[in-house]
């Protein structure tokens, strides 16, 4: 099992690193996480893109590519994620082990300098971006935010957290809005940069063989010369709902799609959550759970129909996609699976073998780089780093009354119809 | 039986290939340290075997979406589902039909033993009946629906449809609600046992297992089949393409686009052959090459942008697609780079970038257990080994590529698939 060794580096930067030699790749990423605001979600979604594209060493975007290729394929990554009412911004490096290189280059400690550089050395004259990238950065984002309705799950997702969370934070995009991302300029975008480094948590990841030590070092002196003033982190968790909205929306599809949102009254770092992680498992998360052998096997009325829990923000999900004439009979078939949640009717095998699951699937996630990495990104809200072991653990010790506890807290929030026409 | 050691000096890993008494092809390759194992079961029997023969007796054609079907009704058995049994183990079971293979598989980090038994166990077993083949015609008829909602898949398969006049490449994988509809419980035992026969399967094993392990397992599940000479049927295919220019209305907000190069399809490519490809579309199209740029800089794709050879008996292409609020003038950039390349040739140094990236890729994708099994069984159908393709990469010259260019991407056949937004109603 892997250890984690995890320093704070400066006031709210942390570098954490995890020594790892089953893997032919290395991975570094930097986390940086802010409140989510309507006033500031687009200009960060818009620097962390420009970032990425160059830096004062590799001033243009097929400079920086040529850069990473000839480093064996390397790659620089962006992220953009909403966690709870907050922002993850990451930027991530990754590339060949140095072993692996035909002429011994040491791909590791390039990888954690060229991260560094577009963090600190971006390319930038007279407190502006260049425009051309600026330019180039929002175009892309522009068309993100577009493509998002391209995939209907995705969007008919999106539309439930929109009316669900209406007059929450988090009832917006992780990209803000297109009227923001148009507004930003090149010298608004460099005041945001300033403020970030000043007053974003950071949380840098490393996984590899090689040492972080030196990663650790450039890290550091960067940081050395930064007034820091991280700001609070919080998230709004709505514990119950008292009534049910609908929400029903035309289009021409083939398909219809129903999602239902539900308060789950439990969020990190609540002790309950894994009960909570682990009712919803039982309800709809594996090919053995209570939604797939009723609502898809047994009725046929769907080909997925699933359940998430988001346990940053308290929420769970049950999306699927269902003939238009069939959407109240799949509702009402998710319901009652739902209830027979709430009065108990799980065996004590359903809660085994998703125990088993749940468990398999964390340690599967062990054994890849991003799998590890996306473990502790997970854990960014925690008190603590747990490893797959003590969540495991923590895990097998729910009991079937802590289940039905958990599903009893449950109350729907809100049900979306997109129904094709 | 013989067991054969497969190694690689440059990616520092050996995997085992046994040909099984049963008849099957077992790959092992263990992975040290590793909490996990990842086993696939496949056949070479997927959407496009729709037209076959058996010992040379009479042609029979079966319906479109017929592989696909038998898949989802392979899970279940006279005693019950095979994801219920998976449950024991704890194992993350699938399965998934492409156009030349199906494929069953799982994922675990413990009782790997009990997991391979199962998965031995159901894909040899068949049952079905008029009941359980009724059942899953809501299931998979709401799959096709789900697809037919896709533009990335609407976009391919109407440019399938624009590339190949004859070629079952074109037909969609699951079929359609119609043709789906004319399968019983008879077709599917028909196609089962001609192409579930062990002779014509592989199954690749990775992960925190060892040989002797996997064997163990094998020698009490596998039924012997006798070896039969299966032929496979194909309409000849021209080399032209069908249709230069395809398009389809749909509600998105960002159009797509999927141009693709209908290239000879004589037979599979070697590994030789697949690393000068691969090295060469790396340097025509990566994120590092001139065309991206210049795509870019126009404003005619952003950061989805890809492409890939698509190839498998009987069809080959190169694809280049993504979104673009101007599908036609991209495709007329990219055509127009290739058709320069081709006349001034290519740059060494790019190629020496793109050799190391295409290296970097795939010694990078044997840090996972479910890449690892999945590229095996996929080299192992067209006839290829993987660590022959690692060594072709390197042993890749400048002169190779600019042959292989010359060979390939001509750009007066290739097919322009569009999709794009619904007009207003207003």
């Amino acid at each position: 099992m892997n250890f984690i060794n995890r320093n704070e580096i400066s006031n709210g930067v942390y570098f954490s690193s995890i020594k790892d030699s089953r893997f032919k790749t290395m991975k570094i990423s930097a986390n940086i996480i802010v409140p989510l605001s309507q006033e500031t979600a687009s200009e960060n979604a818009l620097l962390c893109g420009v970032l990425s594209r160059s830096c004062k060493a590799y001033p243009d975007f097929t400079l920086l590519s040529k850069k990473l290729s000839s480093l064996y394929g390397a790659d620089l990554a962006t992220s953009v994620v909403k966690s709870g009412d907050c922002q993850v911004l990451r930027i991530s490096a990754s590339g060949l082990d140095d072993s692996y290189a035909f002429a011994g280059e040491s791909i590791s400690r390039e990888l954690s300098s060229l991260l560094c550089s577009v963090i600190f050395e971006p390319n930038v004259s007279n407190n502006a971006f260049e425009e051309e990238e600026v330019e180039q950065e929002r175009r892309q984002l522009l068309d993100l935010i577009d493509s998002e309705f391209n995939d209907k799950r995705i969007y008919a997702n999106g539309q439930l957290i929109k009316n669900m969370c209406a007059n929450e934070v988090f009832g917006m995009k992780r990209y803000g809005t297109p009227e923001k991302i148009k507004a930003v300029t090149p010298a608004s975008l460099y005041f945001t940069w300033q403020n970030i480094l000043k007053t974003a948590k950071f949380e840098i990841i490393y996984i590899g063989d090689s040492s972080a030590d030196k990663a650790q070092k450039v890290f550091e002196n960067a940081f050395s010369n930064v007034q820091r003033s991280p700001s609070s982190l919080r998230t709004e968790v709505v514990k119950s709902s008292d009534d049910v909205k609908h929400i029903v929306e035309n289009m021409e599809l083939s398909q219809s799609k129903l999602v239902m949102g539900f308060r789950t009254g439990t969020a990190i770092p609540d002790e309950s959550v894994n009960a909570t992680r682990l009712m919803c498992a039982i309800l709809g998360g594996t090919a053995s759970s209570k939604l797939f052998c009723n609502v898809r096997e047994k009725q046929s009325l769907c080909y997925y129909c699933a359940s998430r829990y988001d346990s940053h923000k308290g929420i769970m999900t049950i999306d699927s996609g269902v003939e238009g004439d069939n959407l109240e009979k799949a509702e009402k078939a998710i319901l009652k699976e739902v209830e027979d949640m709430k009065n108990g009717i799980i065996s004590d095998f359903e809660i085994e073998a998703t125990k088993m699951a749940v468990v398999n699937s964390f340690r599967t996630s062990n054994d890849t780089v991003s799998g590890i990495e996306t473990w502790y990104a997970n854990q960014l809200f925690n008190t603590s780093f747990k490893t797959v072991d003590e969540i495991s653990a923590e895990i097998n010790a729910v009991t079937k009354e802590d289940i039905i506890s958990a599903a009893q807290r449950l109350s729907l929030d809100t049900v979306y119809q997109l129904k094709n026409k | 039986m013989s067991i054969t050691e497969i190694k690689s000096k440059r990616a520092g890993d050996k995997y085992f290939k046994i040909d099984h008494l049963s008849g099957l092809t077992i790959y092992v390759y263990p992975k040290e340290g590793y909490n996990s194992a990842y086993a696939i079961f496949g056949t070479r029997y997927g959407s496009i075997n729709t037209c076959f023969s058996v010992d040379d007796g009479a042609k029979i054609t079966v319906p479109d979406g017929i592989a696909h079907y038998l898949e989802h009704k392979l899970f279940e058995s006279e005693d019950g589902d095979a994801f219920v049994r998976y449950a024991k183990t704890g194992a993350n079971a699938n399965a998934y039909t492409s156009f030349e293979k199906t494929c069953y598989l799982f994922s675990c980090t413990d009782k790997f033993d009990e997991s391979l038994e199962i998965l031995l166990d159901f894909v040899q077993d068949p049952y079905f009946t008029a009941q359980t083949v009724a059942k899953e015609q809501g299931i998979i008829g709401q799959e096709i629906k789900m697809y037919d909602d896709s533009p990335e898949w609407r976009v391919m398969f109407n440019m399938l449809e624009g590339m190949y006049k004859h070629h079952p490449v074109k037909i969609d994988i699951a079929g359609t609600v119609d043709t789906i509809a004319e399968i019983t419980a008879d077709k599917l035992y028909d196609v089962y046992n001609v192409f579930y026969n062990l002779n014509n399967m592989v199954i690749c094993v990775s992960g925190n297992i060892t040989v002797e392990q996997v064997l163990k397992t094998a020698d009490k599940m596998l039924k012997p089949s006798d070896k039969r000479k299966i032929t496979n049927y194909f309409e000849d295919e021209p080399y032209e393409i069908n249709e230069p220019y395809v398009e389809q209305s749909f509600p998105v907000s960002m159009p797509l686009f999927n141009l693709g190069f209908k290239e000879k399809a004589d037979r599979i490519l070697n590994e030789k052959q697949l690393a000068q490809t691969d090295i060469l579309l790396s340097m025509i199209a990566s994120q590092t090459s001139v065309l991206y740029r210049n795509l870019m800089d126009a404003n005619l794709i952003n950061s989805s942008f890809s492409y890939e050879l698509f190839e498998g008996p009987g069809y080959c292409s190169v694809i280049f697609g993504g979104e673009s609020r101007a599908p036609k003038q991209a495709a007329e950039m990219i055509k127009q780079y290739i058709n320069k390349l081709k006349n001034q040739g290519l740059d060494e140094k790019d190629f020496e970038i793109a050799k190391k990236a295409v290296y970097g890729d795939i010694v990078s994708s044997l840090n996972s257990v479910s890449s690892i099994s999945n590229a095996i069984a996929d080299y192992h159908f067209n006839g290829n080994e993987m660590f022959a393709y690692i060594d072709a990469i390197a042993d890749t010259s400048f002169e190779d590529v600019s042959k292989r260019l010359a060979e390939m991407l001509d750009v007066s056949n290739c097919t322009l698939s569009v999709v794009k937004q619904l007009e207003s109603e207003d």
